[in-house]
């Protein structure tokens, strides 16, 4: 396909922006979690540091790039360095398919003697607009377990292999009933781009004549059921509590990555924010309309963009503070119940909610 | 666009690694991941002839083949599991109880 | 542009295949054998298929090769010594695969050169795979469903919990 100097200076400013998000999430989210988990907790939290402890993150991101970077004896060396990266190829790549925020038509501009966007071309605010969108997303994040696999065999410590085994088997368990939650509402978008999926979701449900709803996806009551499923999914995937086997901190000391320290750690930790942030950027597109603004018909200029990419922001900002609400509420469940709830409760959900939206589209209610 | 005979040319190499893989080594394992490149250089085949001749049954194989490759690859592993358990030994020489 | 992309993932697939095929420890085997595939799923993405990309990374890197790493770590295969093979095995083995191999790659170049592709767009999307699958392959689509039950039922007999240890006859 033909590529012009303006399709890659755009693709290089998407690319950029986000990037910058992405990268930003983990210390954001640092202070976030600190002070919400003291919040929850009755506790003050971090605030020796600058105002309310904002400076946190930077004294944080110091104390791991000063320290000592260990590698244990008889640890394979090769797999023990290329662990952290495995666990941020997914974090960094998935987020690539998510649209956020409203495509439109360039103006044409003259700058420095130079005209610009001749023949307005469309600006579509996703990465990579790719037609199999979504398995794409599925692809990379199955590869998220490939991280904690070898991080926990690498390490040469079977505490840290038990930590990886387990998170491992609840990835793999919980990635079916994901996929499949996310296929009934493919089924109603009827395409497995994004950015179709997001189109679907502009427009509104009429009650009683007289009320509109947004006609987000969480609105429709066949998807309530798969909205549950996937949210308590995303959890699992992303290794949070109430699943958070992967780490397990007063069980099996780190888990997984019990034997890192300094960059190496520290990259674990961002990939897991990230991770987190991808997720909610996927269940804010498929679930809450994406970069869909309730009750405004977004109009296809500069200022429609940036206001819909606004509010893709803000949902993706609660979904994280729901992800740290939930860390701190509810206890870990015990691995085998986890296990069982998994594979009997939510798979046949799942299922099951797939059954009930193909039959609603069969009879043409939806 | 890209010729259709190279991606031939790299499934004919692929294969014929696997085909080195499956005759020389002697750990279960691997002589198994083997296969499965084999496998997957088949798939490769197909999809270069289903877009030679534009034809979307190439791609159906191809769909078929991975699943049934799967449901292989747990069968087989199974039964690796099990041989191991008897012989302790990974080499797929010791399997040789019907030998003369 | 796109040649220089084949030849890129070309050689990581071949590289990494021969790493599979020639290095001793089976983990180290497994990885590579990952980043064989994930090239292969870019191979299919030049060939306009992005939908069977996409499944060949799910099914075959996520799911497949990690039951491959499954076993070798919980077997802790990686300690048992790597059984060795004679000689004339591998002399021969290389030799018949090399012999093969040539044949292929001679026949290749002599019957598959195809001089141009037809005109028009290739539907490879999930809609077209999706109608063809439930019109003209419906019957093996259900046998498959039947063949992963076997296989599940299969897997779970063999390796199962309530497992005797039989003694080596």
């Amino acid at each position: 396909m033909p590529f012009d100097a303006t399709d890659i200076g755009l693709s290089i400013v998407k690319i950029a922006i986000v990037l910058f998000m992405m990268l930003n999430i983990t210390p954001i989210m640092v202070w976030v979690e600190r002070r919400g988990s003291a919040l929850i907790q009755d506790r003050p939290g971090p605030n020796r540091v600058g105002p309310f402890g904002l400076f946190q993150s930077f004294a944080d991101a110091l104390k791991f790039i000063l320290k000592e970077d260990i590698v244990p004896a008889r640890a394979h060396k090769w797999l023990y360095t290329l662990a952290p990266a495995f666990g941020l190829l997914p974090a960094l790549t998935t987020i690539a398919v998510v649209p956020w925020g409203r495509s439109f038509k360039l103006p044409e501009k003259v700058w420095f003697g130079q005209r610009f966007f001749e023949g307005r071309p469309l600006f579509e605010p996703v990465v990579a607009d790719v037609s199999a969108g979504i398995l794409v997303v599925f692809a990379l994040a199955s590869l998220a377990v490939y991280g904690i696999t070898i991080a926990g065999w690498s390490s040469n410590n079977k505490y840290s292999l038990f930590g990886a085994i387990r998170a491992s088997a609840q990835m793999i368990s919980y990635e079916l009933s994901l996929t499949l939650a996310a296929v009934s509402v493919l089924l109603v978008a009827g395409s497995l781009r994004l950015t179709d999926v997001v189109w679907h979701q502009t427009g509104y449900f009429v009650l009683f004549d007289t009320v509109k709803i947004p006609a987000w996806n969480v609105f429709s009551p066949a998807m309530w059921i798969s909205f549950i499923v996937f949210g308590v999914s995303a959890f699992a995937e992303t290794n949070r509590l109430p699943f958070d086997f992967a780490e397990a901190e007063a069980e099996l000391v780190a888990g997984y990555h019990t034997e890192y320290s300094s960059m190496k750690f520290a990259l674990f930790f961002m990939a897991e924010y990230m991770a987190m942030g991808t997720m909610s950027a996927l269940i804010a597109t498929l679930y809450l309309g994406g970069w869909d603004i309730p009750w405004y018909n977004e109009p296809a200029t500069w200022q429609g963009f940036v206001l819909s990419a606004l509010f893709f922001l803000i949902k993706v900002v609660f979904l994280l503070f729901v992800f740290v609400w939930v860390r701190w509420t509810i206890p870990r469940l015990k691995y085998d119940i986890l296990m069982k709830i998994g594979w009997k409760v939510f798979l046949p959900l799942a299922v099951l909610n797939t059954l009930v939206v193909a039959a609603f589209i069969a009879a043409g209610w939806i | 666009m890209i010729p259709t005979h190279y991606f031939l040319i790299l499934s004919a190499i692929l294969f014929t690694i696997g085909v080195v893989g499956v005759l020389t080594r002697k750990n279960g394992i691997t002589i198994f991941m083997s296969i499965e490149l084999m496998v997957n250089a088949v798939n490769l085949t197909f999809l270069a002839y289903a877009r030679q001749f534009h034809q979307v049954h190439g791609l159906i194989f191809v769909f078929f083949i991975m699943a049934i490759a799967a449901a292989e690859a747990a069968v087989g592993l199974a039964i690796f599991i099990t041989l191991f358990h008897h012989r302790n030994t990974i080499d797929v020489d010791e399997a040789n109880l019907m030998h003369w | 542009m796109e040649f220089a992309i084949f030849f890129f993932f070309a050689a990581v697939a071949v590289i990494f295949a021969l790493v599979v095929v020639l290095h001793r420890n089976p983990v180290v085997g497994a990885l590579s054998l990952v980043a064989s595939f994930f090239a292969l799923a870019v191979m299919y993405v030049l060939l306009e298929a992005p939908f069977l990309a996409a499944l060949q990374v799910i099914v075959y890197a996520g799911a497949i090769m990690v039951l491959f790493l499954f076993v070798i770590m919980l077997l802790n295969l990686q300690h048992v010594a790597e059984p060795v093979t004679r000689p004339i095995q591998q002399f021969l083995g290389y030799t018949t695969a090399a012999a093969f191999g040539v044949g292929l790659l001679y026949y290749i170049v002599k019957y598959a050169v195809f001089e141009k592709l037809p005109d028009g767009p290739f539907h490879a999307d999930a809609h077209t795979i999706g109608i063809t699958l439930f019109e003209a392959y419906v019957f093996p689509f259900e046998m498959v469903s039947i063949l992963l039950l076997a296989a599940i039922v299969g897997a779970l007999l063999l390796s199962g919990r309530t497992y005797q240890k039989r003694e080596a006859t």
